[in-house]
Order: C-alpha cells, then sequence, then structure tokens
C-alpha cells in the first residue's frame, strides 16, 4: 500500500485481515463448539497502529499536467559523463540531512545498503560513507554489479536473518534494472527497504519521474516519495515497519536528491514505534491450547514463521504438548529443525488434532494474512501471477483458517497451555514424547540408508555426479555453522535426505518467482548475514543463472564473504535444452539441433578463469568426482578463513 | 473429461506399443535385423558417442546412463535386444505416437535412421556402472554413521 492507501493520512488504520479472526474450528475432530470459538474470536486480537504522517504522491492522480521529456541539454550531459559535477548547496551546511537519514538507518540496525552508485544519491552516499563516530558501518555500503545484484543481496540477506538490508537504486533506470530481482523478493515475502534516489530539478529528465515508484508498485507493499526532510526520516522508519509486519515485503522510498543535502538544522530523529503484529486472541490462545492438552495424538505442521524467536517458540509449544511434528526447513528458511527428535510422523499416525502454524492444511491453521489480502497495489490489473487457475488442484481449505500470526500467537498459547498442564498430563506427554522420538529417530535412519543408496548410482562417473557432490560436501561442512543458499531444484535437492537442516537459515529455498539470476546475488547477501556470524554459505550454483550477473563475484570478493560457489556446470540451460528438444521430437524434425540458444558451446566456458578475473580464488574445470573431493575441501577450508572461493565442476545435466 | 480422454489414449497407446513389440520380436524384418555384436564394434569407437550426444540423450539418461531414467548394466527393459529398442522408439513416433508430452522425444526415421539408432543403441550397451557400496564410499559410510 502506498501512505495513502494505507490510511496513515487520514488517520485509519490499514486495513488488516485481522478483520477474518473469527473463524470456526471444525467441531467434529476437535471436540471444540463453533459458537464457543466464534464467541471466543470476537475478542480479536490486538491491531497494528501507524503514526499518522503525510507523505508523497502514491497512486493519486496529479493535479497538473506531467511535463514532457526532453533530450538532456549540454550541461546535464556534461554532469551525466563526469566533465560537470552535481548541484550543491549555496550556503554551507552544518548539519547534513542525510546524516539523519543515515542515522534512522543505524537505529534500526541496518547492517548493509547494497548500491550501484548513481547520480541522485551522493548525498546520501556520501553520509553513509563519512557521518558518524564509525562511518560506513551499520550501515556498511556493499558495491554492487548491478542493481539487481543489489536487490538480490538484499534478499539473501532477509531471507537468511528474517530483518531487511537496503538496495539503494538510481532513480528510473536504477529501478527497472532491479525490478525483476524486487518481484522476486514480493513473491518470497521477502523483508527489504528499497531507496531509489530521485534528483527532480538538475538532471537528465529520463533518470526522473513523477511518481517513479509505481514502476514497481504492483509488487511492493508499501511506498512513499517524502517532500520534506522530516517526513523522510518518518518515512524511512515507516518503510521498515511495514517490511517486517506480516506479510512481509519489499518497501520503497524515493528519495529527493535535494533534500538528501539540505541543512537538517536542529531537527530530530523521530522516535521509532516498534511493529505491533496481530495475533489470535487470548480466547482462541485458550481453545488451541485446550484442544492439544486435550489431544491423545495432536501434531503440528511449521511452515515459515519469521525468525528464531518463532521457532524457539514452536518448539517449546511441540514438547510443552507432545506433538509429533511435520517440518518445512528442507524447503526454505525459518521452519521447525529438520532432526529435532518430534520431527516426523511420530509412533502413530492417527492424528486427532492438528495444529498448522503458517501452513494451510490442519483442523486449525494460523496462517497470517497473504499479502494480495492486505493490499492491492496492482493498479493496471496486469495479474502478476495471482490469475487463479480454475483446473488446479489445490490443498482442501482447512477447517478453520486464522488470518493472523503465527508467530506472534505462540507465546499467547504457549502460556495457555503451560497453565494448564497438570503433572499427570505431564507425564503422558513425557511419555509420547518419548514414544514419538524413537519412532522418528527410527523412521530417519530407514530413510537416511535408503537415500543414501540412491544416490551410489553413477558414483565414480565423470562428468560428476550432483549426487556424489552433495554427498561429498556435507561431511565437509556438518560441523560448520552454514547456509545452503542456492535453490536446489535444477541440482537434484540431495540435500534434502542427506543433510541436517537445524538452523533458521539452513536452506533458503527456491526461486520465488521461479526467475534466473537471483541465486549468485542471494548467495552474496546471505554471505554478508554470514559474514560476522562465524558461518559459511554454500552456493551450489547453476551456469545459466551465473552469467546473469557474475560482477557478484567480484563483490564477494571485495567484501571478503565466506562463500563457496561450486558451479553446476552442465553447459546448458537444461530445462529449456529439453523443452526445445520435446518440441522437436513431437514435430518430427529431429532433436539434434535443439542445442541452438539452449547451451553454452563453442566456446566452453570458462568460470574458474573469470572468477580469477574478477579476484576470487579458484579451480576448475573439474571432472573427475576424485578431484572435486580434494577441491571442496580446499574451498571449505578457504570459507572458513572467511574467503570467497569458486570450484568449477562439470556435472551431469541433472 | 480431458483426463478421461488422456487415460484412453494411455491405455490404448501401451496395448498397441506392447503388440508391436511382441510382433517385432517374433519377426524377420531385415530392416531391424542387425548383428548386436557387429553393430558395437561398428559404432563404440564414434558415431554412438556423438550421437549420443548430438540428440541430446545425456539430457534424461546422464552422459554415462546414470540420469533421471538409468541405461547402465541393462537395466531398462527397452534395451533387451535392437528389435525391441527399434521398435520402442518407431512405436512412439510413427505408428502411435502419444500426444505431445514432456517425456521421452520422438524420432522418426526422418529425423534418426536405423542405423544412427542403433549406433546410439550400441553406445548405450556399453555403459557400465560399479558404484561402490555404501559402506565403501567414505562420505556415504560419514553420512550414516553421523545419523547414528
Amino acid at each position: 500500500m502506498t501512505s495513502k492507501e494505507s490510511g496513515i493520512v487520514s488517520g485509519k488504520p490499514p486495513v488488516d485481515a485481522g478483520d477474518q479472526s473469527g473463524a470456526e474450528i471444525s467441531a467434529d475432530r476437535t471436540g471444540i463448539s463453533r459458537r464457543g470459538f466464534i464467541g471466543a474470536s470476537v475478542a480479536g486480537g490486538a491491531s497494528t497502529v501507524l503514526p499518522a504522517v503525510a507523505f508523497g504522491v502514491g497512486n493519486a492522480a496529479p493535479e497538473t499536467p506531467r511535463p514532457v521529456s526532453t533530450p538532456p541539454d549540454a550541461v546535464k550531459m556534461e554532469r551525466e559523463v563526469g566533465i560537470s559535477v552535481p548541484s550543491v548547496p549555496t550556503a554551507t551546511v552544518r548539519r547534513a540531512a542525510s546524516d539523519l537519514m543515515v542515522q534512522v538507518l543505524r537505529d534500526l540496525e541496518i547492517e548493509y545498503v547494497a548500491l550501484n552508485p548513481g547520480s541522485s544519491f551522493e548525498g546520501l552516499q556520501e553520509s553513509l560513507i563519512n557521518y558518524g563516530e564509525r562511518p560506513n558501518h551499520m550501515p556498511e555500503v556493499i558495491s554492487a554489479m548491478h542493481e539487481g545484484a543489489a536487490v538480490d543481496m538484499a534478499h539473501g540477506y532477509g531471507r537468511s536473518e528474517g530483518k531487511p538490508m537496503c538496495a539503494l537504486l538510481q532513480g528510473t533506470v536504477g529501478l527497472q534494472n532491479a525490478s525483476m530481482a524486487i518481484y522476486q523478493a514480493y513473491h518470497g515475502h521477502t523483508p527489504m527497504i528499497i531507496l531509489a534516489g530521485n534528483d527532480e530539478n538538475n538532471f537528465l529528465k529520463v533518470h526522473t519521474g513523477e511518481d517513479i515508484a509505481g514502476l514497481v508498485r504492483p509488487y511492493t507493499k508499501w511506498d512513499a516519495q517524502p517532500e520534506t526532510l522530516e517526513d523522510t526520516l518518518v518515512a524511512l522508519q515507516e518503510a521498515y515497519r511495514q517490511s517486517i509486519t506480516p506479510p512481509c515485503a519489499p518497501t520503497l522510498v524515493v528519495l529527493n536528491s535535494e533534500i538528501q543535502k539540505e541543512e537538517a538544522g536542529d531537527l530530530q530523529v523521530p522516535r521509532y514505534s516498534a511493529s505491533e503484529v496481530k495475533a489470535i486472541s487470548q480466547s482462541q490462545a485458550t481453545i488451541i491450547a485446550q484442544t492439544l492438552i486435550q489431544a491423545k495424538n495432536p501434531h503440528i505442521s511449521v511452515g515459515r514463521l519469521r525468525s528464531k524467536t518463532g521457532i524457539d517458540n514452536a518448539i517449546t509449544l511441540a514438547e510443552l504438548v507432545g506433538a509429533s511434528v511435520d517440518s518445512m526447513a528442507t524447503f526454505g528458511p525459518m521452519s521447525f529443525p529438520q532432526r529435532h527428535a518430534l520431527v516426523g510422523t511420530g509412533y502413530d499416525k492417527n492424528y486427532d488434532f492438528h495444529l498448522g502454524l503458517e501452513i494451510a492444511a490442519a483442523d486449525v491453521s494460523i496462517t497470517g494474512p497473504h499479502l494480495k489480502s492486505v493490499t492491492d497495489r496492482d493498479a493496471a490489473g496486469i495479474g502478476f501471477g495471482w490469475k487463479e487457475d480454475p483446473n488446479l488442484k489445490r490443498r482442501p481449505t482447512p477447517d478453520t483458517l486464522i488470518t493472523e500470526d503465527a508467530e506472534a500467537s505462540l507465546p499467547l498459547i504457549i502460556h495457555a497451555v503451560e497453565s494448564r498442564l497438570t503433572t499427570s498430563i505431564s507425564a503422558s506427554i513425557k511419555e509420547r514424547v518419548k514414544k514419538h522420538s524413537i519412532k522418528n529417530r527410527d523412521n530417519r535412519i530407514t530413510s537416511l540408508h535408503k537415500a543414501v543408496e540412491k544416490k551410489r548410482p553413477g558414483w565414480h562417473g565423470t562428468p560428476v555426479s550432483l549426487a556424489r557432490l552433495y554427498a561429498e560436501l556435507w561431511p565437509m561442512i556438518k560441523d560448520l555453522d552454514w547456509c545452503l543458499a542456492s535453490p536446489s531444484n535444477f541440482t537434484g535437492r540431495h540435500h534434502r535426505e542427506l543433510w541436517d537442516h537445524d538452523k533458521p537459515y539452513s536452506y533458503l529455498g527456491q526461486y520465488p518467482a521461479a526467475a534466473l539470476g537471483y541465486c549468485l546475488g542471494a548467495s552474496a547477501g546471505a554471505a554478508l548475514a554470514a559474514k560476522n556470524r562465524n558461518r559459511v554459505v554454500i552456493n551450489i550454483q547453476g551456469d545459466g543463472d551465473f552469467n546473469f550477473m557474475p560482477g557478484t563475484v567480484w563483490s564477494a570478493v571485495h567484501h571478503q564473504l565466506p562463500m563457496l560457489t561450486i558451479m553446476h556446470n552442465n553447459r546448458a540451460w537444461h530445462m529449456e535444452l529439453m523443452y526445445v528438444q520435446y518440441m522437436a521430437g513431437v514435430r518430427g524434425r529431429g532433436t539434434d539441433r535443439a542445442h541452438i540458444g539452449t547451451t553454452f558451446r563453442d566456446p566452453y566456458i570458462n568460470y574458474a578463469k573469470l572468477a580469477e578475473g574478477y579476484g576470487m580464488k579458484s579451480e576448475g574445470p573439474i571432472s573427475d568426482p576424485n578431484e572435486m573431493v580434494a577441491a571442496l575441501q580446499r574451498g571449505v577450508d578457504a570459507v572458513k578463513r572467511g574467503e570467497p572461493y569458486l570450484i568449477d565442476v562439470l556435472t551431469q545435466p541433472r | 473429461m480431458m483426463n478421461k480422454l488422456n487415460l484412453m489414449l494411455c491405455i490404448g497407446l501401451c496395448i498397441v506399443s506392447a503388440s508391436i513389440m511382441l510382433s517385432v520380436l517374433a519377426s524377420d524384418d531385415p530392416t531391424i535385423n542387425i548383428s548386436a555384436s557387429a553393430n558395437s564394434e561398428r559404432v563404440v569407437s564414434g558415431p554412438g558417442k556423438q550421437l549420443y550426444y548430438d540428440h541430446g540423450c545425456f539430457a534424461c539418461h546422464g552422459y554415462n546412463g546414470i540420469g533421471k531414467h538409468n541405461l547402465a548394466n541393462d537395466v531398462s527393459a527397452i534395451m533387451t535386444s535392437e528389435k525391441v529398442y527399434l521398435a520402442f522408439i518407431r512405436a512412439r513416433s510413427e505408428l502411435n505416437p502419444p500426444l505431445p508430452s514432456q517425456k521421452m522425444p520422438h524420432y522418426p526415421e526422418s529425423s534418426l535412421s536405423d542405423q544412427q539408432a542403433l549406433s546410439i543403441y550400441a553406445y548405450i550397451k556399453t555403459f557400465r556402472d560399479t558404484p561402490p557400496k555404501s559402506s565403501e564410499a567414505a562420505a556415504l559410510k560419514a553420512i550414516i554413521e553421523g545419523a547414528q
């Protein structure tokens, strides 16, 4: 939503899916009366209260005719090519306005601002690198070679840490370069703050616009174009708050170039009011707690929560009530630890109560509001993947779907459970936990043996089998704090069966919008998160994806990111190669030309040399699996020292 | 409605394909009556490998016959004999082609001659995979032991 859409201008609270809190629980399976639950729901949860601030343009139609873009004159062109300098204030600036913008970001503990330098935010950039007692720290400037890479870095960081970092973009051009990455982050429900400089008066008109946020409005959650410094500071805080408030998503603030250079005078950074996330009501929590305690065999499914705190609370709840648990940790970040003793089907698959936390397939599911339900910013009606296919088979709607935030609701449920546990109930639960643990452990070992058997074929083959690559890597990293940042849908997903996903960031998941070019930047962003946390990042990198923005290799070297990149070098956009093969075969015209436009041949690309050119230690290409094992160990040793490393491995297609 | 139609077509295809393969096995058609051993000697040194690559067989079957659908070690029933193999390919592509799908591409004779197909066949027959036991591969052993 824009500031106006959110109701901020008028002081009206934003439209919230909390209106749907009157959901019912099935009486059949839970023993809870629908009437009772409806009554309990009336109390509702706490509403998000946001400050009243008047911002810029939003979706409102301009009252005056828009100016027609004209070609740049000679003076402006001189500036663009660096012959002349941008405008500077005529009076001495004692306290730069952009210093206060940096202070807002610092207070919000934004660690990084990734940018590709532009000509509309030199004020802010100068403050980032020079302001304060510890300049260029919290946030630190990260050099990106492309605006898309800057946003992808913020995406990887956001998925890894559950909180935003910033991407700073240049006007219309930078925003458009970044648009695909923003679209991907939006579908990934990833918190991030996008800042776009806009120089309305003194620069190339083609880099400016009346409402440049409109370029990406359908796939950002909130934007503002403040017209004063005071509003800018509040907008930055609001962008942060909106980004981390469920449903999480990218937000955008358009920064006026001239405001950045103003004298701030005695203006103070406004006080930040923390986001209030809407939870279920106390009455709903009580009913859920009672049902969990009364159930003989409860089961909890945990999807993607927002933070480690949420995961810790989910663990507490499962252990308190002795529930077996489904985890989504092998599918993406912020879920229940995969190898926790309660994860699995448990000793009995006949569950008498199934609770879903951010998963909508249970007797009661607390799923949080969906982006589409909160705001529809697609004024042009483009659609952007929201169109429902009537023939698509969907999971059945759960008996009760509560669109409040699961993570915010967990403390209420835990408290309600704890206050109702008796000694005898606790003893019974303890016994159930023991039985679950034994059965889950047995199942896990059986599954692992089966998985290992499946990975053996092609073990000695050359090029290297992807199953072997994942298998060989695991013993080398299992005792480290690691994060697999790369999507694995094109590399066989072997980690799901072989590795232990026990951290919130163990696996950052698939491409949210199924668009290539994301993997390298997102891995670098995850490595930014890992850098000062004694963590290493694994990036099993498709070659097709790599070639979108290979310059990120330089960023990883420049900032010394602990990122091990292992090329899945199958020398093709392999999925598309197969699509063309199918089509040529179906038409009976032969498959021997299907490589045209789908492969990297003539010449092959040498990724080790490419990385070397960017300054990254590297080796390869390697097609012998035994040579790969030794190379992997050297790579792991490098990232343990905090150095990025690339290994070019020639692999089987899949 | 479409699902029922697809199901009926699939069943029909299976029946027709099976009957064709059986009849081919029993036939003396000279066009597919090529000695496997002679063919193998002819192709392993070159054209079979090149054709396997050029026609993208590796996409699903890997460069060594280990992939989405394994071929190494003669595990595929379709590789029982040249006759069965050719019958399978032609049945799919010419006699009763299935609806367009993301399955194995069609190979009509116009795009892949019998001789070329048999060159690929002979090359595939050379695929041998001898993976270690899980207890003999250090990484697999470590994975198992780590879970105990």
